[in-house]
């Protein structure tokens, strides 16, 4: 084929050199795709729980370990499977995916999305050396998606942010205890332009001086299909319904071949990311419903762009 | 990338050796995408007024400048953006989109789609320099686009080309208009054909040719399927003096997207014209938007056009 000009564009992201990080060829069984992964640190090393779509159409969740440069090895096993027990089974007969990993005082707790027979619902698992995980509830109503944990409590009391179906927007969720939720509240809607059908939270917030850092995902659908993109906004430590700042252009959108040739064509989709002490922020995103990549990012300079003024064009 | 066999097959147009001919890469600021652009013909040079879609999502127009019809420099800055203030503000809040150039009694027009909140409807605006546009008026109801304007009065009046949409059909209409502002006597005048490649939709894609035979359309025509629409280019011609007469119309489609930058973008399987230049020697190239993601260009003659383009007869 001949290399055609690039059309790459520019996007405030960096891609790693070595895209694709994790594809098919990289696992030892056979599967039909891979997709979002969710990121943490555990014992020093970068931990991933990636969300694998088996031969059979059902997801499963598989923990995936760096070697080192960014090169993972994903487990065989999977971590998390589809529950055989009669409370959640039937809520996760199609399989559990999306998995996003917050770390509270030494105890790693996983939001995933169940698809079942009854619409997507979110659950909670736990875990402390990610050999066993233990499943703590299914949390939400159905309906509701791309749920994450705040790493930390909010307004005293454990937060989640989440996208229920109905009006396509993220909001916010309390609990005392993870099990009952309530306070919900509505943070930000879609919008005219790279964002107007759909938006959910990525990866769980980051906190920075200014609040707490969201990377979120924007879809817009065409008469081709959705095209999902990477945006960010901050909100309020203290009132998160106060949003401080909501980027007007997204920090990656799909350009190259392994983001716009895959399952799910044109689509960029986060469910984790890692501030390093240097301060350059990590992002591992899934790719056309097909592979996980690497983007990073200084925590300065997307600051900047979700706080930047709306440009003239 | 592997190299795979070539699945490009022969079309009537042949695809320019350089294409793309513009991309992202070769906007001087950062965009999404560049598509659709139309020629602009003077002594000096050949423009093209090209569309690009913003990092926000919203589209604008720049002018790309050559000598040669095929290397384009793109300006510096927008040549004209979605209005903000004023009556026209209301129309374009989501963009401007698909500018189509025609000479008409020595004035440079350029009719256009403005994208607001209630829907698509056709403009007009005019320009001395091709630097600065002054908008003469919204000239069509909502949910019209791909507007044309004939290059000369037809029997006393003003026409152009239309594309509303009646009972989730969209055909090629007939408008006709005795000063530019107030339209009418409007008439369908090429539909979707059942089971051809044009059977979804069809729009007038560049401002007609005037020839000996007839006017020369060349427009695009749609065909639906699960994986979204496929958008190609085919070929009608008009009586000279009733143009709302279809003299015959091409059985093919004249080009189709086979190679990666018409199948591989944010709208996949786009062949999109918005315009032709007509040399002295009947020598033409047309520009077409290539998978809404960039701009290329196809050349042909306009007496193969003729010839060919209307099959073996």
């Amino acid at each position: 084929m001949p290399q055609y000009k690039r059309a790459t564009g520019r996007d405030i992201v960096h891609r790693w050199e070595g895209n694709p990080a994790i594809t098919v060829s990289d696992l030892d069984f056979q599967c039909l795709d891979i997709r979002n992964a969710g990121a943490t640190i555990y014992k020093g090393g970068i931990v991933l729980l990636v969300t694998v779509q088996h031969l059979s159409g059902c997801q499963y969740i598989h923990l995936a370990r760096e070697e080192k440069n960014n090169r993972f090895v994903v487990e065989t096993e999977p971590f998390l499977s589809p529950s055989l027990d009669p409370e959640y089974g039937v809520h996760e007969s199609m399989g559990v995916l999306d998995p996003r990993i917050v770390n509270i005082k030494g105890t790693y707790y996983i939001t995933y999305l169940t698809d079942g027979e009854h619409g997507y619902r979110l659950g909670l698992a736990k875990t402390k050396d990610f050999k066993t995980v233990e499943r703590m509830g299914l949390i939400s109503e159905p309906d509701m998606k791309a749920g994450t944990l705040f790493p930390k409590k909010v307004k005293g009391k454990y937060a989640r942010l989440e996208r229920p179906q109905e009006g396509s927007g993220i909001w916010i969720s309390y609990s005392e205890d993870l099990i009952f939720w309530g306070d919900s509240e509505f943070l930000f809607p879609p919008r005219s332009g790279w964002d107007c059908s759909r938006i959910g939270i990525g990866p769980p917030p980051i906190e920075i001086d200014l609040g707490w850092l969201l990377i979120y995902y924007g879809a817009k659908d065409t008469s081709a299909g959705p095209l999902y993109r990477l945006g960010t906004a901050i909100i309020d430590k203290n009132d998160p319904t106060h949003i401080i700042g909501r980027c007007t252009v997204p920090v990656l959108a799909p350009r190259e071949i392994y983001e716009r040739i895959g399952n799910t064509p044109n689509s960029v989709f986060s469910t984790g990311a890692l501030l390093k002490e240097d301060g350059t922020l990590v992002i591992f995103y899934g790719a056309a419903d097909s592979c996980i990549n690497i983007g990073t990012v200084s925590i300065q300079t997307i600051i900047e762009s979700t706080m930047q003024e709306e440009a003239a064009f | 990338m592997n190299t795979y066999r070539r699945h490009s097959h022969r079309d009537l147009l042949h695809r320019w050796e350089g294409n793309p001919a513009i991309t992202a890469e070769d906007i001087p600021f950062a965009v999404n995408t560049v598509f659709n652009g139309s020629p602009i013909v003077t002594p000096e040079a050949i423009y093209l007024l090209i569309r690009i879609e913003g990092m926000r999502g919203h589209s604008f127009f720049a002018l790309a400048r050559s000598t040669d019809g095929l290397h384009f420099t793109v300006d510096e800055k927008p040549a004209m953006l979605p209005e903000t203030e004023g009556f026209f503000a209301l129309y374009e809040s989501n963009g401007i989109e698909d500018p189509r150039v025609t000479f008409l009694e020595d004035t440079c027009y350029i009719v256009y789609t403005a994208v607001g909140d209630f829907g698509h409807r056709i403009a007009l605006a005019k320009t001395a320099d091709y630097v600065h546009y002054e908008r003469l008026g919204l000239i069509s109801e909502p949910g019209n686009k791909d507007g044309i304007l004939f290059p000369r009065k037809i029997n006393g009046k003003y026409v152009r080309f239309d594309r509303p949409i009646g009972k989730g059909q969209g055909s090629i209409w007939i408008s006709y208009s005795p000063d530019l502002k107030y339209w009418g006597e409007s008439k369908v005048v090429i539909p979707p054909r059942g089971g051809y490649w044009d059977d979804y939709r069809v729009g007038a894609s560049v401002p007609p040719i005037e020839t000996p035979e007839g006017w020369l359309e060349i427009y695009h025509g749609v065909k639906m399927t699960s994986a979204g629409p496929i958008y190609r280019i085919g070929l009608a011609l008009l009586d000279l003096d009733n143009p709302a007469k279809v003299i015959k119309r091409g059985d093919d489609p004249i080009l189709s997207p086979r190679e990666d930058y018409e199948r591989i973008g944010d709208i996949p399987n786009v062949c999109f014209a918005c315009g032709a230049v007509i040399g002295d020697n009947g020598a033409m190239k047309i520009y077409y938007g290539a998978a809404d993601t960039s701009i290329c260009i196809a050349t042909t003659t306009l007496e193969e056009l003729m010839t060919e383009g209307f099959g073996k007869t």
